[in-house]
């Protein structure tokens, strides 16, 4: 069984390091560019959301080298679409002529699955836990180093220096297979990090990512915005992630203080991250940020219900507020243009208040 | 006293159940203000207000509820959550009330319509008291709305086995209440069938005998309300010799983007011809005649 994955920004590392502790043979699926997406919008039905079609792409290289299973995550709890991915993308790829399996994996059906693979692959419960451990601190320590790339890339004196770190870094991490070669790793690059000169005094803008998980995480989707908006000077901030997604759930009562927190716009959950869009952009209201930009698959169902009140939230707080439609029409110079626009209304609106 | 008026819009929910809310809200002493049946000025109100990328029909329920707005006292937009097998609507039934609060002046009335926690019996009598209604008046108007809303599902029924006797070639519309009923969102799609010589008949009003046995092998298990009934109709429609099925789906309808998948599966293993129609405010009802000539002409 040669298993592959959707193709997910940086933390496919992650997941790839992940299945191959398992026991796997694991196939790294094609990493997102232009020509990914066409193939994969091909295949799929037009009218579906953007992840998969994109996903479809990814899988295609990894399957032409040999994979045939693939494994997708289920979302039962949410009421959105992602559900019905793995359905979907078998049915696709079948009909196309790929013979291949797709694993789906649940909250329910989880542990069972997990024991099946312990079984069949002879994995012992430590090893699993080592695996798992190792998951979650590759994860962190990609958000950190995303998070530092986001600080440093509107400070630095020389330009691209923050990225060439961020590159170096994730290219070691996909050969780093144990703690002690992930904290050297760590260290080493925190190191670099610092070494790189920057401007103190330099005024920054801050912007707030808020969206739809998959396109605000994914730079190859969503035409590398942390990158782009850095260069043009502004820090990125995200609070969406994989780590903040999974512990929305835990402890219970964080759902509960989610909603406590956005009720006075919204007295439901909308499926997907909806809720937390709007919680997001009240916080980044409060802290003073300068902008928002939401970020959505074309025609994502949570995205599009709560936009309206994202729309008036940035009304009421004076906020600006860009949104973006992502989807396999966008074209990088539209979204480059857009940007540009809304970084001038950014400077302009500090300025006046600035003024006043 | 004078009587308080309620307005519903003629659109969205309304459609999923067109007799009962009307009949409730008569039987607890209110005045109805129905919108009346779509036309353009609606839409084109509703498109211009709704969010550009939202689903046609959501777009439509906008220019309905601007229609309201101003005339009448409240407006009803319930939010309806799960029905009583605990499958979920559509996620954009959700979050209405919240959504129209923010561009509508007039108060909303929102029962929170969740059946697998409440029977509707008991979430109406929550709702009573809030518009201040006694629990034995809103039990009252509970059951005779009910009434009404068999007795006219029991005329769609008689309906439908005239249908199917008849000699005429039988065709499938397979869609969702709010674009089969109304008949200018779906462009008389209805009335062009019969014209051209069909007998056009919805999937809902295609009985399911035993839900519990035809539900059961119905995979992908959906967790939509409307999914495997869908699918449930469209076995048991195959089986009355049907010579085409068309389904119409409106433009970003999430739901339907799944759902399509299994609809025309099913029909495309029964070897049933199967024309799938989007529609949005710029269909025009031209091209919806040719390509409809053009589907009988592919029948047996």
């Amino acid at each position: 069984m040669k298993i592959t994955f959707a193709d997910w920004g940086n933390y496919t590392i992650a997941f790839g390091s992940l299945f191959q502790k398992l026991g796997f043979e694991f196939i790294f699926p094609e990493k997102t560019n232009p020509r990914v997406i066409e193939e994969g919008a091909k295949l799929s039905p037009e009218l579906f959301c953007f992840p998969l079609k994109v996903n479809i792409g990814n899988y295609l290289p990894a399957i032409k080298r040999g994979a045939d299973t693939i494994v997708m995550w289920e979302n039962i709890g949410g009421s959105c679409r992602m559900r019905y991915y793995w359905v979907i993308q078998e049915k696709v790829l079948r009909e196309a002529g790929f013979k291949v399996k797709v694993l789906n994996f649940n909250s329910q059906n989880l542990l069972s699955k997990i024991r099946e693979i312990q079984k069949s692959n002879q994995i012992s419960s430590w090893q699993l836990l080592g695996a798992v451990r190792f998951f979650f601190k590759e994860i962190n320590f990609i958000e950190k180093l995303e998070e530092k790339a986001q600080y440093f890339r509107p400070r630095e004196k020389e330009r691209g220096q923050a990225d060439q770190v961020l590159n170096e870094t994730l290219k070691k991490l996909t050969q780093t297979t144990n703690l002690k070669e992930l904290s050297e790793l760590k260290k080493e690059s925190w190191q670099k990090f610092s070494e790189i000169k920057i401007d103190g005094n330099k005024e920054v803008l801050k912007v707030g990512i808020i969206g739809e998980i998959y396109t605000v995480v994914d730079g190859g989707v969503n035409f590398d915005l942390d990158k782009k908006l850095g260069t043009m000077g502004l820090n990125v901030h995200r609070k969406l992630n994989l780590t903040q997604h999974l512990k929305g759930g835990f402890p219970p009562w964080n759902e509960w203080l989610l909603q406590r927190k956005v009720n006075s716009y919204l007295k439901t959950t909308v499926g997907g991250h909806g809720r937390q869009a709007i919680e997001e952009m009240l916080d980044y209201s409060k802290k003073g940020f300068d902008g928002v930009i939401h970020l959505l698959p074309f025609g994502c169902m949570p995205e599009i219900t709560v936009r309206p009140i994202l729309q008036k939230i940035s009304q009421e707080k004076e906020l600006p507020f860009l949104s973006i439609s992502l989807d396999e029409q966008t074209a990088e110079v539209g979204m480059q243009t857009r940007l540009e626009a809304f970084v001038d209304l950014m400077k302009s609106k500090q300025q006046l208040t600035a003024n006043s | 006293m004078e009587k308080k008026t309620i307005g519903i819009p003629r659109a969205l929910f309304y459609w999923k159940e067109p007799f009962f809310w009307p009949a409730f809200f008569e039987n607890l002493g209110f005045k109805i203000l129905l919108s009346p049946e779509s036309n353009r000025e609606i839409i084109e109100k509703g498109v211009k207000m709704a969010d550009s990328e939202s689903c046609f029909s959501i777009k439509v329920l906008y220019g309905h509820i601007l229609w309201l707005e101003g005339k009448v006292d409240f407006i009803f937009i319930p939010r309806l959550k799960k029905n009583e097998s605990k499958l979920e609507y559509c996620p954009k039934f959700f979050a209405l009330p919240d959504l129209f609060s923010l561009i509508v002046k007039t108060p909303i009335l929102s029962p929170w319509i969740d059946l697998g926690k409440n029977s509707l019996e008991n979430t109406l009598v929550k709702f009573g008291k809030k518009i201040g209604k006694e629990k034995k008046s809103v039990k009252e108007a509970v059951k005779s709305a009910f009434l009404k809303e068999k007795e006219e599902k029991l005329k769609i029924k008689e309906n439908y086995f005239k249908k199917i006797k008849s000699p005429k070639r039988k065709i499938i519309i397979a869609s969702h209440p709010y674009n089969l009923y109304d008949e200018y969102v779906n462009l008389r799609a209805k009335k062009k069938i019969n014209d051209l010589g069909g007998e056009a008949i919805f999937i809902d009003e295609v009985p399911i005998s035993q839900p519990l046995e035809d539900l059961k092998n119905i995979s992908p298990k959906f967790h939509w309300e409307f999914g495997q009934e869908m699918l449930a109709q469209i076995k048991n429609a195959i089986k009355i010799g049907i010579s085409g099925a068309i389904e119409i789906s409106a433009f970003q309808c999430g739901c339907d983007a799944v759902l399509k998948e299994f609809v025309e599966k099913e029909f495309k293993q029964a070897k049933i011809p199967f024309l799938y129609l989007l529609i949005d405010e710029h269909t025009a009802e031209a091209g919806l005649q040719t390509r409809l000539e053009a589907f009988f002409d592919t029948l047996h």
